[in-house]
């Protein structure tokens, strides 16, 4: 993996604006703050890790990111959308043409094959074609002999690959990751990432991925600490190259 | 071991997803059949001892030869501990208020009635009261018709014989005023004791003695084993069910509550089954996780039997208490639509077929894949193994089938029902395995969801397997419910039928050839037109192909229509209500033959060819049997056993016509006028009766109704199970869908649209299986023509889809509220 790439990308272009975001959760006695006042900018085509401990808040930071919930207080402007401004529907509208998904626990449909799975997203977009891009996508993903299989009948390292393959599927402008490799093992973790990294590349997608597998974090542009809610970016490489 | 100790405690399990829903099909399948099961019981005790009141009593005995019953018999049944009263009737002159006129007398003991209520008032303008006893020594009650005859009023003296009686009150209702050709006149009722003192009743005098007897069944039939070979041929052993009016309603009122209490056992048991096997298939990892921490495969199996066996317990438990309300509110709905005092009555047997039905279903469909999890590899725990091969779950499938029909074979103890609904299910399954078959192939080929119409149709075929059971599922709901509406229409449609609006409460008896075209006058010029007139002449059966008829017939017969009179007719045209069996009905011009009625004939073994010979007063005639005749005893129209040609020799013997016609409640006083122009004939009113048996009618279909209503909810719980069911991996796809960026607007449409043909499919399914089993059903157990109802039939595939629409909606109710993040974490 090439870090240089990365830097020598022209023109940055800002797809991801969070500011003063706040997020509280009432509880039955008192209420929960989980994010405080966290500021960020991500630029197109960046990669960039989110990094804490269980429970710092990030899977939370991620889905307002994604616009699956919307904050307390505080923006969030998506490829030029403020989210925090638009309803449910929009919202669904945006992450149907814009945002691609990569979850943990791989979140296939049981009843679904390979194939069914990935053409899921373009059929909700009401892409032509669906079948035949989501063929290309899973031939790219390695699993052009197993597209009938249902997720039942594979692996863990292979259902995430199909996971992948459907991230993808819509061509997203920027995609969020929840620790993708945190139910692998070491080894099918880092097959599984560096295939995320490859097709991110391939397609210009920016990356916002969460994860507390410092490994994987250090392969992104950038990396964000969480903890108690506040976020902060320690000086990367990028920065201390600049 | 305590952790396993730990997984049998209910309060435990209670919060696990699936056991709560095996435990409130359980619950619900106790409570639906034991409700309807203590209703049904008790509907029959209270429907027979309010038909009883059509005797008052539950069994009489009456002597017609004018001689009394030996005494001897009443203190035998009072010693059997049957309660009894006495009742003496007669026909008379009274005179009051200077005028005669013929009465016809009630006297009655203390104690009578002993079933039902007379109904009396003080004055025409007083309120009516119903009372549990007839006239005091001294005082009669008459009819409010005798009273205006007479021109006398409410505490006027009345003549009866050599003694004078006080007018005490108008008699309104009698519970016995069941009519008999004896009851001719206007009704006089009086104290038993007050009738020696009459000096009426002389050697020889018209008069029949009747004792009643009421008690519990048991007591009832042994009395009645001691009374049989004492009986004589004029004495008459009467119970409910000879009674012909009302027996065939009650019949099928108890067909009905049989096929609705099996009905429910069925349903019962689905819900049981689809609840248990999901548990059962929930509990693979559960095993699997026991395996690997050493619990051997014995072990678990008996875990596994201890836990349905102590839900079996709870359920049971739980049912009877939500049973045991809801039983006693019907009974109180009951009373109230009877206006009458309703006992409650618990009866413990009705209990055992829901228990049995609880028992049986949880082991017969949560077994079997309970045993098998001991098969489990406890290899699951680290990687997930194949489910279960089709081929494992056949005899599951057998064993299921095998248990539930033979649940409602011991409940119903009848193998027609259960053959009429294995050919609905049978039906059902096998179209149901083409449908699927056609839904793979069909929907297959739907690609692309950018409309709701194909996302749903996707949505069909990407849970093609849960769609199916489901469909499985709600079509047998809906063929139980639709049979049970099916057969409830076409017995209320029989019952209105047999009485309709308008139906002839009035009969004629006693006109003179002469009379018949002046009374015909009389009547029609008051808008009254009569029904068919019917000459009558009265004769015993003497001969049958010239033999004695009482050594022709085997003494086991004891046939009533030996020991009296018969009413004899000719007609020249069938009437309506009677239809042809056998032979040929009388040819235009003929004038021989005679055409029996198909029962007589049957307990005679008298065929078309044979002779028969009649004893009209001191004539003879012979005629041959030209055909047989069935006849509906419960038309209100005159019947004859036996009708001549219309030009036969019975023309030429003395006869007085009979008819039968409408007259409205505001009409009555034409009666006055009537009866005084024409005092030799007699009126005989029945519209009390039928106003009685229209109330019986009325009550059971309010029971129905309700029978109905509780079957129908434990229809709609039986599809929330089911859809239940699979509730998280639907609110997971949900989730899914809109965080891939499906709109909610299209996720709620493609859901309900989804649903919808679900329901629709069902449905379909549903009603031509339930017209499938209605028809064999019709054809042996209410014996009706079977036409489609379109009328049911076709609202229900709708019903049926806006249901379940409605259902998918509510399911996607935290899909649509919670984000979908905190959704699919909370799933995970």
């Amino acid at each position: 993996m090439n870090q240089s790439n990365d830097q020598t990308r022209p023109s940055p272009h800002v797809i991801l604006r969070v500011s003063k975001l706040t997020h509280r959760v009432d509880l039955e006695s008192n209420t929960l703050t989980i994010l405080q006042g966290v500021n960020l900018e991500i630029n197109q085509s960046d990669s960039v890790a989110i990094v804490g401990r269980s429970g710092s808040g990030k899977t939370t930071l991620l889905g307002l990111l994604a616009g699956l919930d919307t904050p307390s207080e505080g923006s969030i402007e998506l490829d030029g959308a403020n989210i925090s401004a638009l309803g449910e529907d929009e919202r669904a509208a945006l992450r149907a043409q814009r945002v691609g998904f990569v979850f943990q626990s791989f979140q296939l449909l049981p009843a679904l094959t390979a194939l069914e799975n990935v053409m899921l997203p373009l059929e909700l977009a009401g892409r032509q074609n669906a079948e035949a891009r989501a063929r290309e996508l899973l031939q790219r993903v390695g699993l052009g002999e197993r597209l009938t299989h249902t997720p039942r009948q594979l692996s863990g390292g292979e259902q995430q690959r199909v996971a992948i393959a459907r991230a993808f599927a819509c061509e997203p402008a920027i995609l969020f990751a929840d620790e993708p490799t945190g139910n692998l093992d070491n080894h099918t973790g880092k097959d599984v990432s560096d295939l995320l990294m490859a097709l991110n590349r391939e397609q210009g997608t920016t990356l916002v991925m969460v994860t507390h597998d410092e490994q994987l974090a250090a392969r992104c542009g950038r990396q964000f600490h969480i903890e108690g809610g506040v976020l902060s970016e320690p000086e990367t490489r990028q920065q201390a190259v600049s | 071991m305590a952790a396993t100790g730990k997984l049998q405690s209910v309060r435990r399990e209670w919060r696990e997803r699936d056991v709560r829903v095996v435990l409130a099909a359980l619950i619900i399948a106790v409570a639906t059949v034991a409700t309807i099961a203590l209703f049904a019981s008790q509907l029959q005790r209270t429907l027979v001892s309010s038909a009883s009141s059509f005797l008052a009593a539950d069994r009489q005995l009456e002597s017609e030869n004018g001689q009394p019953l030996p005494p001897a018999w009443l203190a035998e049944a009072q010693q059997r501990g049957l309660e009894t009263a006495e009742m003496t009737q007669f026909s008379t002159m009274v005179f009051g208020g200077g005028h005669f006129q013929l009465v016809s007398v009630k006297a009655v003991s203390d104690g009578y009635p002993l079933r039902g209520e007379v109904e009396i008032r003080a004055g025409f303008n007083e309120p009516r009261q119903t009372l549990k006893s007839g006239p005091a020594p001294g005082e009669v009650w008459i009819n409010p018709r005798l009273l205006r005859l007479l021109e006398l009023k409410v505490g006027d003296e009345l003549e009866l014989g050599t003694r004078k009686l006080v007018i005490s009150s108008l008699l309104e209702r009698e519970p016995d005023g069941g009519f008999s050709l004896a009851a001719l006149a206007p009704r006089v009722m009086m104290h038993q004791t007050d009738v020696a003192s009459t000096s009426v009743l002389k050697e020889g005098s018209r008069v029949s003695f009747v004792y009643l007897f009421a008690g519990a069944a048991a007591e009832l039939s042994g009395f009645e084993q001691w009374l049989q070979p004492r009986l004589q041929p004029s004495q008459e052993w009467r119970s409910v069910r000879d009674g012909e009016t009302l027996s065939a309603s009650l019949e099928r009122a108890e067909s009905f509550l049989l096929l609705g209490g099996s009905l429910a056992v069925l349903l019962a048991a689905v819900a049981v089954a689809v609840a248990s096997r999901q548990y059962a298939v929930s509990q693979r990892d559960t095993v699997a996780l026991l395996k690997t921490l050493g619990v051997g495969s014995p072990r678990i199996g008996r875990l596994y039997l201890r836990r349905l066996a102590v839900w079996g317990v709870v359920g049971t438990a739980g049912g009877l208490l939500v049973a045991l309300p809801l039983f006693w509110g019907l009974s109180r709905i009951l009373g109230d639509v009877l206006d009458q005092p309703v006992d409650v009555y618990l009866d413990p047997k009705a209990l055992a077929p829901a228990v049995l039905t609880a028992f049986v279903s949880l082991f017969a469909f949560a077994y079997p894949p309970i045993r098998r999890l001991r098969n489990v590899s406890a290899m699951r725990v680290l990687r997930s193994q194949p489910g279960e091969s089709r081929r494992e779950l056949v005899p599951d499938f057998i064993i299921g089938i095998v248990g539930v029909f033979g649940l409602v074979w011991a409940y119903a103890g009848d193998v027609q029902l259960v053959l009429a609904l294995l050919v609905g299910l049978g039906l059902l399954l096998s179209t149901l395995v083409l449908l699927g078959w056609i839904m793979v192939m069909g929907l297959r080929k739907v690609r692309g969801g950018g409309n709701a119409w194909r996302l749903a149709l996707l949505g069909l075929y990407r849970h093609r397997q849960a769609s199916l059971s489901q469909i499985a599922v709600f079509a047998m709901t809906l063929m139980l419910a639709t049979t049970l509406i099916l057969v409830r229409t076409s017995l209320l449609d029989d019952w209105r039928a047999q009485l309709p609006e308008g139906a002839p409460n009035h009969f004629m008896v006693n006109i003179s050839p002469q009379a018949v075209n002046d009374i015909d006058e009389f009547w029609n010029s008051r808008g009254q037109p009569l029904d068919a007139l019917y000459p009558m002449v009265r004769g015993r059966l003497t001969l049958l192909n010239g033999e004695p008829i009482k050594e022709a017939v085997s003494k086991d017969e004891r046939v009533n229509a030996l020991n009296r009179e018969l009413n004899l007719t000719w007609m020249d045209t069938l009437p309506e209500n009677n239809r042809i069996v056998e032979g040929e009905w009388f040819a235009p011009g003929k004038t021989d033959g005679v055409s029996v009625e198909s029962e007589l004939a049957g307990k005679l073994g008298i065929t078309p060819g044979n002779s028969l010979t009649f004893t009209i007063g001191s004539e003879q005639i012979t005629e041959t049997v030209t055909s047989i005749r069935s006849v509906q005893w419960d038309s209100m129209t005159p019947n004859f056993y036996v009708a001549f040609s219309p030009d036969s020799s019975l023309r030429q013997l003395p006869a007085t016509w009979i008819t039968s016609f409408f007259l409205p409640k505001t009409a009555k006083n034409e009666l006055n006028a009537f009866s005084r122009q024409f005092p030799t004939v007699s009126v005989l009113e029945v519209d009390n009766i039928i106003e009685r048996i229209q109330l019986i009618v009325v009550q059971i279909t309010q029971a129905i109704e309700a029978i109905l209503g509780l079957i129908l909810a434990a229809a709609l719980v039986v599809m929330a199970a089911v859809i239940s069911a699979t509730l998280q991996d639907r609110q997971r796809e949900g989730a899914l869908l809109r965080t891939l960026g499906g709109r909610q607007s299209l996720l709620v449409q493609a859901t309900m649209l989804e649903f919808a043909l679900l329901g629709a499919f069902a449905g379909i399914l549903g009603v031509v299986a339930a017209e499938a089993a209605v028809f064999a059903l019709q054809m042996k157990m209410f014996e009706g023509d079977f036409r489609v109802h379109w009328q049911v039939v076709l609202p229900i595939p709708f019903i049926s889809a806006v249901v379940l629409a409605l259902f998918g909606r509510w399911q996607l109710r935290p899909v649509l509220t919670v984000s979908p993040m905190l959704l699919l974490r909370r799933l995970e």
